[in-house]
């Protein structure tokens, strides 16, 4: 068995482990929360026999470790229950809102590397110059602000004052919506051949996406900066300049591939952290996405609607976490052969 | 290249805006509201699934317009014989599938709407004891004994096409109903209603279009579809309504928005009256609100001009209009020979003197919902109001939550809360049998706590009684008997205000002799007429 397969099996068990830890603590931390679900849920006109019945119904009455046991079976068959909230199962909820946060975040985490990573390389390697300046000042700006601020500006600049971009949606009124094949509405666009409708929604996707991704934007610039700056301190990177080789070629080769493993490590925590994250933003551009949804089942104290979007979010952190490891062994041997002796 | 690659793509973007211009002839009316928008009728409670139910399906009353009672919709005619109303329906109604619209269909809905126990089906459970189809066009309601308000009730009973509904039926817990089209209809209409549910996205938009064959009409100038979006941000709906791309907004919207909407020429303030009301709640079983006078003195000492500044978004529209009781001037049992509500600190301080309780010695407690910012600003202003008498008032932050758990004992009820009510139905039963009847304590409409044989005589009077002209003399009384007993300050009226372009003409909520007694029912599309 190679290195890399038994690592991943190792991280896959731990995974499981850790998805069993949660569902346990957020399916208790969600029964403590004051208020009786049954009774948001029902509105505040419901007669007691209703809310009575709908306890009943959700064995909200029982004791919690058959509570738990209940929830264990349903999800063994691929149900999570029923949200209060949208009043669906809790699984078709999350199909439909899922894929929305789920091409948000990835758009995002696009222009979190296509922007942030040559900010970092260009203050690298123009330390103390211009270039660096503004690049820090950027990064610095992207940190400090938070996400739905950043959203806000945006969409009053490029979107009202400046009208370059569409103010929220993800389709503009006179498109139509392409049938739903996998939920992500660019792919869906594509599959049917609708190019109009594609750009259109990749239009509506800008704002939204950058707004979300300043954040990890500004981070990955700042840390690839100091990587960079401290690899660039190394005697094999002094070395290569004694050869004469290009600036250009140190910075991208030699420099750049060992400061890129925190920032791959960072850049992974960000892009699962924007799937919780992206509360604000998706309620600045009406996006209908699972974050959204996941503030909304907690303010109604909808139990399985918030077990179910925490497990999701909780998984994509963690399969998120296990790409950048192998992306990490890729890239450096040494942890590889480390794992592999472990 | 690089400039060339941008050049390109800003082409490619600009080709969509070009592309995707709206280049129709057809009207859009475009609104939002606080998700979920709930498509399915029996499960709606909501405003905006009201909204929802009141254009996808179709009642067998409607409210009247401009004045209190009831008119037919789906039913032609009805009779009532005691405690058995039966109705004749309309023999030209369609659903939306072209079935016809048949007894059956009724009875389908009430046997569903109760079955599932959700939604309004609490305005039927206990008053109706059966209902039958006598023939195609017939359907017979027996109630349990006489409730007069079950009339008005019934704007709460959509009409589902039943055979619809049955063809989608999947497995479920109830019987040969199976999921009584549970998972169906919470994505799909069955309803016979002015507008057709064409997309349905709980948490961000139901797409409706305009139903051509729908057996009451629609003024021609009617929006063709209809965006109902939830959940915008309130800076979101001010970009959009400012731009031209929205046009009528939500009442949730922060009032000083809706003030600087308001100054915007294109722009107007709708407004809905005579559903809701804002009542600051006495605790009657806890001292020292159950000695009465000390309630009738905090009832003079509350700052009524100062609330109304408060609350006013412009000179003209206010979020309250001055109460003079427990029903809100316009429904049924309200009347205008009575004086609105002022302070008046002399007679306070008299009815203090006749309390029992030392106010600088008896704690007493001011709650707010936490989800509600403006309750904060009364309960202060009920701070300072009532320290005047010599009470140390303290103010309590309350989740809602936590409110309707605290709510359901007297003793760990607040010495005052704050509750904004909708009356669900056009009866002013509705408001106010659950707030004060002694058998409905311990919910978060009742937290006086009240117990008296006069009022629980004239609550019930009043659903025995069905000659309007009797039940508004006793509604009257009751009001009287309540501004007696002081269980309630009543702050003021409650107006929902929604900034909205001037393109929208909606009657129901601007003109006076169009206004609906029943909340939501203004937004009855096929009546609102847009500019082209």
């Amino acid at each position: 068995m190679s290195n890399i397969l038994r690592s991943l099996l190792h991280r896959l068990g731990a995974a499981l482990i850790v998805m069993i830890g949660i569902s346990m603590l957020i399916f208790a931390i969600a029964r403590v929360m004051p208020g009786d679900p049954a009774r948001i849920a029902l509105g505040p006109n419901a007669t007691a026999e209703q809310v009575a019945a709908l306890r009943l119904e959700r064995h909200l009455d029982a004791p919690l470790p058959v509570q738990y046991w209940e929830f264990v079976k349903s999800v063994a068959t691929g149900d999570l229950g029923k949200s209060l909230y949208t009043n669906r199962p809790v699984t078709t909820d999350i199909a439909q809102f899922l894929p929305a946060t789920l091409e948000l975040v990835f758009v995002s985490g696009i222009l979190m590397v296509l922007i942030g990573l040559p900010i970092g390389i260009l203050s690298a390697h123009y330390r103390g110059r211009f270039p660096d300046h503004v690049g820090r000042l950027i990064s610095l700006l992207g940190v400090c602000t938070p996400a739905f601020v950043w959203g806000v500006i945006l969409q009053l600049v490029l979107g009202y004052f400046w009208g370059w971009f569409p103010i929220e949606g993800q389709l503009s009124q006179s498109v139509t919506a392409a049938p739903a094949v996998t939920g992500f509405m660019l792919v869906d666009m594509a599959i049917a051949g609708n190019g109009a409708g594609f750009l259109d929604a990749l239009h509506h996707l800008i704002l939204p996406a950058l707004a979300l991704a300043m954040s990890g934007l500004g981070q990955t610039a700042r840390l690839t900066r100091s990587n960079m700056n401290e690899v660039y301190e190394r005697p094999y990177v002094e070395m290569a300049r004694a050869y004469g080789f290009p600036a250009r070629r140190i910075a991208t080769r030699y420099a750049f591939r060992p400061a890129l493993i925190p920032t791959l490590t960072i850049l992974g925590l960000e892009f699962a952290a924007m799937l919780g994250n992206a509360f604000l933003v998706e309620k600045v551009f009406g996006w209908p996405g699972l974050s959204r949804y996941g503030v909304e089942v907690i303010l109604r104290k909808d139990l399985d609607a918030i077990v179910g979007t925490v497990l999701v979010i909780a998984a994509a952190f963690l399969i998120v976490n296990i790409i950048v490891d192998i992306l990490v062994n890729i890239i450096n041997p040494r942890i590889r052969l480390a794992a592999g002796r472990a | 290249m690089t400039r060339f690659r941008a050049t390109l793509l800003m082409a490619a973007l600009s080709t969509t805006v070009l592309a995707t211009a709206p280049a129709f002839a057809e009207t859009v009316l475009r609104l939002d509201e606080v998700p979920v928008g709930e498509i399915d009728p029996a499960k709606a409670t909501d405003y905006a699934d009201s909204i929802l139910m009141f254009n996808v399906y179709d009642t067998l009353v409607q409210p009247s317009a401009g004045k209190p009672g009831m008119d037919p919709m789906l039913a032609a005619s009805w009779t009532v014989d005691g405690n058995v109303y039966t109705f004749t329906l309309r023999d030209d109604v369609k659903f939306h599938s072209g079935n016809p619209l048949t007894a059956e269909d009724v009875v389908y809905s009430y046997d569903r709407m109760i079955a599932l126990g959700q939604g309004f089906s609490h305005l039927f459970a206990e008053s109706v004891e059966k209902v039958e189809a006598t023939d195609p066009k017939t359907v017979k309601f027996t109630l349990k004994g006489p409730f007069s308000p079950f009339l008005a009730s019934l704007v709460r009973l959509p009409v589902v096409d039943s055979k619809l509904a049955r063809s989608h039926q999947a497995e479920g817990k109830y019987g040969a109903f199976g999921d009584y089209s549970e998972a169906w209809l919470s994505a799909n209409d069955a309803g016979s209603g002015a507008y057709v549910v064409e997309s349905q996205n709980p948490q961000a938009e139901t797409a409706l279009a305009k139903f051509p064959g729908y057996f009451l009409g629609a003024t021609p100038k009617s929006p063709d579809k209809v965006k109902f979006r939830y959940g915008l941000e309130a800076s979101t709906v001010r970009a959009l309504l400012a731009k031209g791309e929205h046009d009528i907004a939500s009442q949730w919207l922060p009032p000083e928005v809706a003030k600087a909407l308001a100054a915007d020429d294109t722009m107007q303030l709708l407004t809905e009256v005579g559903t809701n009301v804002f009542y600051i709640k006495l605790n009657t079983a806890k001292a020292p609100l159950d000695d009465v006078h000390c309630r009738r003195a905090l009832t003079y000492a509350f700052d009524y001009a100062t609330a109304a500044k408060m609350i006013a978004v412009t000179d003209k529209v206010s979020l309250g209009n001055p109460a003079n009781g427990p029903i809100p001037k316009g429904m049924l049992g309200s009347t205008t020979t009575v004086p609105d509500y002022a302070q008046d600190m002399e007679k306070a301080k008299a009815e203090l003197a006749q309390c029992k309780y030392n106010p600088a010695e008896t704690p007493l407690e001011i709650s707010w919902i936490a989800e509600v910012p403006l309750e904060e600003r009364f309960a202060l202003l009920m701070q300072a109001n009532f320290s005047q008498l010599g009470f140390k008032p303290e103010v309590k932050r309350v989740p809602w939550a936590l409110f309707t758990e605290m709510v359901t004992k007297p003793e760990t009820t607040p010495n005052i809360s704050q509750i904004s009510n909708s009356a669900t139905t056009p009866d002013p039963d509705s408001l106010l049998f659950n707030t004060y009847h002694s058998s409905a304590k311990g919910t978060w409409q009742s937290p006086e706590y009240l117990e008296d044989a006069e009022v629980d005589k004239l609550l019930e009077a009043g659903r025995a009684e069905t000659d309007p002209a009797k039940r508004q003399k006793i509604y009257e009384d009751l009001s009287q008997r309540l501004r007696d007993l002081a269980p309630t300050i009543y702050a003021y009226d409650q107006v929902a205000v929604f900034p909205a372009r001037k393109a929208v003409t909606v009657p129901a909520l601007s003109d006076d002799a169009h206004r609906y007694a029943l909340s939501a029912f203004g937004f009855t599309f096929r009546d609102m007429e847009m500019a082209q």
